[in-house]
């Protein structure tokens, strides 16, 4: 008798942990399936480009004719959960090529970030790990004199897998840090009974978690910048709403376009 | 090392595992491990059963899978020492490790998922898949007989940590970890409906290590993967019910099958004298 349910309740378990594989390895097949066909970083676009998705659809035709008229062009991001911080990240390195003075600013910046994330009680074994990569691909990039060849670098570094990935992590760290060591202010940013500390565990730390509000917030404020979001959706009126992220800084580093559930980068 | 010849060291992912290669390379009395000479992306570890548990003494061998994204991605964990706790032969599901990819953090490494692993051995398994719901007598005597269990490539596995007792309290890192996990836990039984919640978390709040788990979480992550993944909808969580109920009636109703089989026992026999001596 005993020995009968045992083996029942084995037989059982096989299945949900075959179903689980199943449903993991489907799960991959779609990622693979987005990994082959959109590129981490994708080349500039006309904003014209954004057209062809949405050829039926009458508001948002109305609003990328609007978004046309300020923007010039768009660099798609693959949607895999990191838009944000990958578009973020390399539309400000990009940014800062433009200016060595600033570029040299942000490298202090980031070279100081590692000691204040241990000192913030992150395991230094591997936030070292992201730290090192982050900063080898700064170094790379500013090593290069001509302002075009290192923005190329930064391009294909940003769509090798291994490279990007960890460049996203790093800004995932260093954003959890700042929300973390100014908690009191970003806890009115969480629903619920939520620590900040474990919004940043469950929500900021982990790979492929998008990204809200508060996480542009927190990127901004520990990098010292600016981002400006342009919100396209099928609400109400023609034209975009844009927004900028911290409200009271007027000329953003980084622009944004937001489309329910993703990031892609814009160009004036 | 050969691996300096085999792998592209450019990629962070080779450069990460080297380093963790390199800090786990001495063993500590809790646990050691490191990758196969031939294969970096598979590695052998050895951990002590916790102290003050029915673990106490045992020595448990398994493998440590990395995906080739690591540690964007999990790493899988499969125990071989037959331990009571874990089936063997089978990743094995914690929070941490890869049947539950979107809580992993890649700041977390090897060392973390093996105190996970230490840590989460006296939990309550709650039926999670991979799981074992022994005897404490049991455990113990699969922990005694562990001191001899071989590993094929290994050797001997009770020779590979470091002999001095280990401490009897977690370490501030265990305790923070289960912490962590097991807020994840809370979080998703909150999101129950129903009575059973209530009575759940209050005997969450009884008992500080509970499972990283509850059925309930399965089941609503299985819903989450359902979305996305059409193709294999609905059965999995039908099956998953299933499988719940059919381990609580192992679990909970050993005692009533007994009597039931008792009574069945009876009736037969007195069909037999029925017949024979009508």
């Amino acid at each position: 008798m005993k020995m009968a349910d045992k083996s029942e309740s084995s037989t059982n378990s096989d299945t949900p942990t075959n179903q689980d594989e199943l449903i993991l390895a489907q799960q991959r097949k779609i990622q693979q399936e987005i990994s082959d066909t959109i590129p981490l970083v994708g080349p500039l676009d006309q904003i014209s480009s954004l057209e062809s998705e949405y050829s039926t659809d009458t508001i948002y035709l109305a609003k990328i004719k609007d978004l046309s008229s300020k923007y010039k062009s768009i660099r798609r991001t693959r949607p895999d959960g990191n838009c944000f911080f990958r578009a973020f990240g390399y539309a400000y390195i990009e940014k800062l090529l433009d200016d060595k003075e600033q570029f040299s600013l942000f490298y202090d910046l980031v070279e100081k970030s590692k000691n204040s994330l241990v000192a913030l009680g992150f395991p230094q074994f591997t936030v070292e790990d992201f730290y090192d990569t982050f900063m080898e691909v700064l170094k790379r990039i500013n090593d290069i004199d001509d302002a075009s060849d290192a923005k190329k670098e930064l391009h294909n570094l940003f769509n090798e897998q291994g490279y990007s990935d960890y460049m996203v992590v790093y800004l995932r760290l260093l954003t959890s840090g700042q929300l973390q060591k100014e908690q009191i202010f970003y806890s009115f940013f969480i629903d619920g009974e939520r620590t900040v500390a474990d919004f940043c565990h469950q929500e900021v730390e982990p790979m492929y978690k998008e990204s809200d509000h508060i996480h542009i917030m927190g990127a901004c404020s520990v990098l010292l910048t600016g981002v400006r979001v342009v919100y396209m959706d099928r609400g109400g009126n023609t034209s975009v709403t844009e927004h900028n992220i911290p409200q009271d800084r007027l000329t953003p580093d980084v622009y944004l376009l937001y489309r329910p559930g993703h990031y892609d980068i814009l160009y004036l | 090392m050969s691996f300096e010849t085999q792998y592209n060291l450019k990629s962070p992912g080779v450069k990460r595992l080297m380093r963790e290669a390199k800090e786990l390379a001495e063993p500590t009395e809790e646990y050691f491990a490191s990758p196969l000479e031939d294969n970096l992306f598979e590695w052998h570890f050895t951990v002590r059963g916790p102290p003050a548990t029915e673990f106490e003494g045992g020595y448990y061998h398994g493998r440590i899978l990395l995906p080739t994204q690591y540690p964007m991605q999990p790493p899988n964990i499969i125990l071989l020492t037959p331990n009571g706790r874990f089936e063997i032969n089978k990743k094995i599901c914690l929070s941490i490790s890869g049947h539950h990819p979107e809580s992993w953090q890649p700041s977390w490494s090897i060392r973390t998922a093996l105190l996970a692993l230490i840590a989460f051995m006296p939990t309550s398994p709650a039926g999670t898949i991979g799981s074992l719901d022994y005897s404490p007598q049991e455990r113990k005597n699969l922990a005694t007989k562990s001191l001899d269990w071989n590993c094929s490539s290994c050797g001997n596995i009770s020779q590979k940590l470091l002999q001095a007792p280990p401490p009897t309290n977690p370490t501030q890192e265990e305790s923070t970890l289960i912490k962590e996990i097991n807020l994840k836990a809370e979080e998703d039984s909150a999101k129950k409906e129903g009575g059973e919640s209530k009575a759940k978390e209050d005997e969450k709040l009884e008992e500080p290590v509970s499972s990283p788990t509850g059925d309930q979480s399965t089941l609503r992550q299985r819903n989450v993967v359902d979305g996305s993944a059409s193709a294999v909808s609905v059965a999995p969580s039908a099956t998953d019910s299933l499988l719940q109920a059919s381990i609580r009636s192992v679990n909970r109703d050993k005692f009533w099958s007994t009597i039931i089989w008792v009574i069945l026992a009876m009736i037969l026999l007195l069909v037999i004298r029925r017949a024979f001596f009508l």
